[in-house]
């Protein structure tokens, strides 16, 4: 796995808490989403991942060896986006690249200038690589931070927030990269805190809150767990709802004209056939299926860009 | 699309990396590069660079022959000593303010602007960082004094008659002798400012302002200053930064009179060696939050 | 890496205080480290000194003086060029080639003074005033008493001083050996047996080999820290080459020329060692013929009509701080320091000496009005 995390915790000066015994598991190939609202920790465990910051416990297995400790042989592996874009701004975008390509100690310097450039192009930056970073808008930032991490092949990317000031054809256009560098086996490790990209873009996620993981598993079992509710309009609520329930649905639930409950595994056609039969007039009738904002909702008790 | 399926596969091989310190001098390189590709290098770089040329023109302008004493008396009569006279002019106060600020900038700079975190992850090393940093501080505070030297010498030759060099000691020498030493005279200058250039990076190892960074070394500086000019403790005075600075001058001396300069040597590489290992320890050591 | 292992990084930069402070402080005690000597009897020393003679010799030396006041009242004012050299720190570079040639350069700071004589022709350069004076000695000196200079800053002729002070009143020893200049030397201690003076202790460094003195320690009765020290950083017994001794003006240099017989090294005299020999330095700078009471260690020096005017800033101020003091001698000033005290007495009388300022008082009771 690229990354393994046990009991990291980071408890700074203040005796404040960031991140609490949370271990994470990024299995490798995977587009692993990094959810949660902001102040929620995530920024604080990438920096931990990439040894920017030490733990006050726990551990980082990054790419199978220890971090901090093998950071100078791991990290040329890993690209990184930490928490926005930062540049010389006196410098142009390629100048940028190729510092902190040259910083790399395994980065060959041959190749460098043409590695720059193919990086630039990746991500729809060739016409303003001789520009000064200074006059680059966020985007054009986000995009050139994207591109110091595909300065080399890497294993592992690992990208805070990488679609933040980006506008939706930029959005789209990353996200598309993202897929492209996974299907050419790079893992990603993507924190956001865009429900939407989650939804889109990954195959794994974990949902962290107040500095703990509370959920983590693949994209597949946490829709899985979305379980459908039967909806029902109808001028006779009070009917239907006596009628479901004694059909033997759970969690009914009536409000004005709006009768709703899960219906486990009952066929939902004889649901409707029932209903009619119990002379319930029907408007409406159907499943309905809840947003991953439910369940996110339902995970963190707390709604999106909430700080603590 | 299940994790298992993708688990282990690379589609593509990663291509064959090259053994790590192959290519460690391109940081280094790379430092000079951010030192000196700023215009704010240069333009500290051309007021040093104007010092010889302003000292001249004043000198030639007033016509004073004469009556002043030291090193800007004698550059009348010999452009010579135009180079030696800026250098001794710039040392207590021009020099010391450019290395406060190429080194508050340092590592303090790198923090604010967040590209300390993209060094770091790219990785540079922390030590190895650390150690670039005050190669390019070095290299700043010899082109600094090398600028003063060569405008120095094109203003004294452009300004001034020029020739054999009276030697403090009484001696005479020829003009190349001369330069030889003002060269000399110039390193040892420059050598003179690394234990301040120390300070400086340890100072902006502890914060992310590049300003609070310049403004306590300068303080560093100016404290040592006064305490240097603090009679009643004056048995502290030898261990001070500053006490040998003028050492350099012992080059003009017939022998060179070497002890001066050798034990300011020590002091420098003492406040060095002192305030290097604190900039490593704090810097590695730190949470890069910003 | 946890928070412990973080602040064991700080143990770097501590110990490289630690090693900087170690070498500061112990390095020079490691360089002075008492070398093995054979026993010598302090008589025998004295003897060796005494009769000690080099064809040449060539060095650093340095002197460390700290009497514990800025400046010295009562002193003559011309002498001003030369009382710097009697405070603070100062090294020069010292030659001499027997018996009459004899080079020191006062190695000031961005500055230089040199002062050096071929027997016939003596040379003072300045080279901060750009001024150069040459001196015509006399065809041959009464004396072999060359550069007045010298006197200051040749250990050989200081310490030849103090043995002339050297009588009962005055305990002498070998104290010891030590390393001066990387020579192994012998100390000779002189040790007041008077309590009247406020010289604790004067220590000659005595070269094993050429018996030259090397150094001179001058201990105040208080306190941990030399009054004095002046002796040679390096030293070479190689006769320095004749050309060492020779000066050319240099190009752009204004030259005085002076023929002497009659006194020319007035101006240039330094007041000689006066923290040291008491008894002989004031008949030498004084113009008023000083008249000295006592003898040995509290002898005291009384000049008259030498009160400071008035516009001497520094001096009127530490007059005006003096404590008053009053005895059958009529009413004073009295100025102390942990080496040299001064009475200034209301009637135009200086009394001055290496003593306390009860010995003054009671030196001023017996002298002459």
């Amino acid at each position: 796995m690229p990354v393994v995390t046990r009991g990291l915790t980071k408890r700074f000066r203040g005796g404040q808490v960031a991140v609490d015994a949370i271990d994470l598991e990024v299995p490798a190939g995977s587009i692993f989403g990094f959810l949660g609202p902001n102040g929620s920790g995530k920024t604080t465990t990438i920096r931990m991942l990439l040894g920017l910051i030490t733990p006050t416990s726990g551990s980082v297995q990054l790419l199978g060896e220890p971090m901090p400790k093998a950071q100078l042989s791991v990290l040329p592996r890993v690209g990184a986006l930490v928490e926005g874009p930062a540049f010389y701004p006196f410098w142009t975008g390629q100048a940028n690249l190729l510092r902190f390509d040259a910083a790399d100690r395994t980065a060959d310097p041959r190749t460098r200038k043409a590695r720059a450039g193919e990086a630039l192009e990746r991500v729809g930056l060739s016409n303003a690589s001789g520009k000064k970073v200074r006059a680059y808008s966020l985007g054009m930032r986000q995009r050139l931070a994207i591109a110091v991490a595909l300065m080399q092949r890497r294993e592992l990317l690992v990208l805070d927030e990488p679609t933040n000031g980006l506008d939706p054809q930029g959005t789209r256009e990353v996200r598309n990269l993202i897929r492209e560098l996974a299907g050419d086996g790079t893992t990603i490790f993507t924190s956001t805190h865009l429900l939407a990209e989650v939804e889109q873009l990954c195959t794994h996620a974990a949902v962290m809150s107040r500095g703990r993981i509370v959920r983590q598993s693949t994209m597949a079992d946490l829709r899985s767990e979305l379980r459908p509710r039967l909806v029902v309009r109808t001028p006779d609520p009070q009917q239907a709802e006596k009628t479901l329930t004694s059909l033997g649905l759970t969690d009914v639930r009536r409000q004005d004209d709006v009768v709703e409950g899960d219906p486990g595994e009952l066929p939902i056609d004889k649901l409707a056939a029932a209903l009619v039969a119990a002379d319930v007039r029907i408007h409406a009738f159907g499943l309905q299926h809840p947003s991953l904002e439910d369940a996110f909702v339902a995970l963190t008790g707390e709604g999106f860009d909430v700080a603590e | 699309m299940s994790p298992s399926e993708t688990a282990t596969t690379v589609t593509r091989p990663l291509p064959a990396r090259p053994s790590a310190g192959r290519h460690a001098v391109a940081l280094f390189a790379s430092e000079l590069h951010l030192v000196f590709g700023r215009a704010r290098t240069w333009v500290t770089l051309a007021v040093l660079a104007g010092v010889p040329v302003l000292v001249g023109v004043a000198i030639r302008l007033s016509g004073s022959e004469g009556g002043t004493e030291g090193f800007i008396g004698q550059v009348a009569g010999n452009g010579f000593f135009l180079i030696v006279a800026s250098l001794a002019l710039s040392l207590p106060f021009f020099l010391p303010t450019a290395v406060t600020v190429v080194s508050g900038e340092s590592l303090a700079g790198e923090a604010s602007l967040g590209t300390l975190r993209n060094m770091l992850t790219a990785p540079a090393g922390r030590s190895r960082l650390l150690a670039a940093k005050m190669v390019a501080l070095a290299v700043f505070c010899l082109t600094a004094t090398m600028v003063i030297w060569l405008s120095g010498l094109i203003a004294g030759v452009v300004l001034f008659p020029v020739g054999d060099v009276v030697l403090l000691s009484g001696t005479t020498v020829s003009l190349a002798d001369g330069l030889l030493r003002a060269f000399g005279i110039a390193i040892l200058i420059a050598l003179s400012l690394l234990g301040l250039a120390g300070i400086g990076l340890f100072v902006s190892s502890l914060t992310s302002t590049p300003l609070a960074a310049m403004a306590a070394t300068f303080g560093a500086f100016i404290v040592l200053g006064i305490l240097g000019a603090i009679p009643q403790i004056d048995v502290i005075h030898p261990w001070l930064l500053m006490y040998g600075w003028t050492s350099f001058a012992d080059l003009l001396r017939d022998p060179p009179y070497w002890d001066a300069i050798v034990r300011n040597l020590w002091i420098q590489a003492a406040y060095l060696a002192v305030f290097y290992a604190a900039a490593w320890a704090r810097l590695t050591s730190r949470d890069i939050n910003g | 890496m946890g928070v412990a292992q973080r602040s064991r990084r700080w143990l770097v930069p501590v110990t490289a205080v630690a090693v900087v402070a170690g070498v500061g402080a112990l390095g020079p005690v490691v360089a002075d480290a008492s070398p093995d000597l054979p026993g010598i009897t302090a008589q025998d020393l004295l003897a060796k000194v005494q009769t000690a003679k080099v064809d040449g010799l060539s060095g650093t030396v340095t002197s460390s003086t700290d009497l514990g006041l800025p400046a010295l009242p009562g002193m003559a004012p011309e002498a001003n060029q030369f009382l710097d050299l009697l405070t603070g720190d100062h090294t020069a570079r010292v030659a001499f080639a027997g018996p009459d040639k004899a080079r020191v350069s006062v190695l000031d700071d961005m500055a230089e003074r040199v002062l050096t004589t071929d027997g016939k022709t003596a040379w003072v350069y300045d080279s901060s005033r750009r001024e150069a004076a040459k001196i015509n000695l006399p065809a041959r000196p009464a004396k072999p008493e060359v550069a007045p200079e010298k006197e200051t800053y040749d250990p050989q002729a200081a310490a030849k001083k103090f043995l002339a002070a050297i009588d009962p009143s005055t305990k002498v020893e070998v104290s010891g050996t030590e390393s001066v200049a990387g020579r192994d030397a012998y100390k000779l201690r002189l040790i007041p047996r008077t309590d009247k003076t406020t010289v604790g202790s004067v220590t000659l460094a005595v070269d094993s080999k050429t018996w030259i003195p090397l150094q001179v320690t001058v201990m105040p009765r208080t306190g941990k820290d030399p009054a004095v020290q002046l002796g040679f950083s390096s030293v070479s017994f190689d006769v320095p080459a004749a050309s060492t001794f020779a000066f050319t003006p240099p190009k752009g240099v204004k030259v005085t020329e002076k023929t002497v017989p009659a006194a020319p090294d007035k101006q240039v005299t330094p007041p000689a060692t006066p923290k040291k020999s008491t008894p002989t330095k004031p008949e030498r700078s004084g113009r008023d013929h000083p008249t000295v009471i006592g003898q040995g260690w509290d002898s005291v020096v009384m000049v008259r009509g030498q009160v400071p005017v008035a516009g001497n800033g520094p001096l009127d101020q530490l007059l005006a701080k003096a404590p008053t003091v009053h005895g059958s001698w009529g009413s004073g000033k009295v100025l102390t320091t942990k080496m040299v005290s001064a009475l200034i007495t209301d009637d135009g009388r200086i009394f001055i000496g290496l003593v306390t300022p009860d010995t003054l008082q009671a030196a001023a009771a017996k002298a002459p009005r």
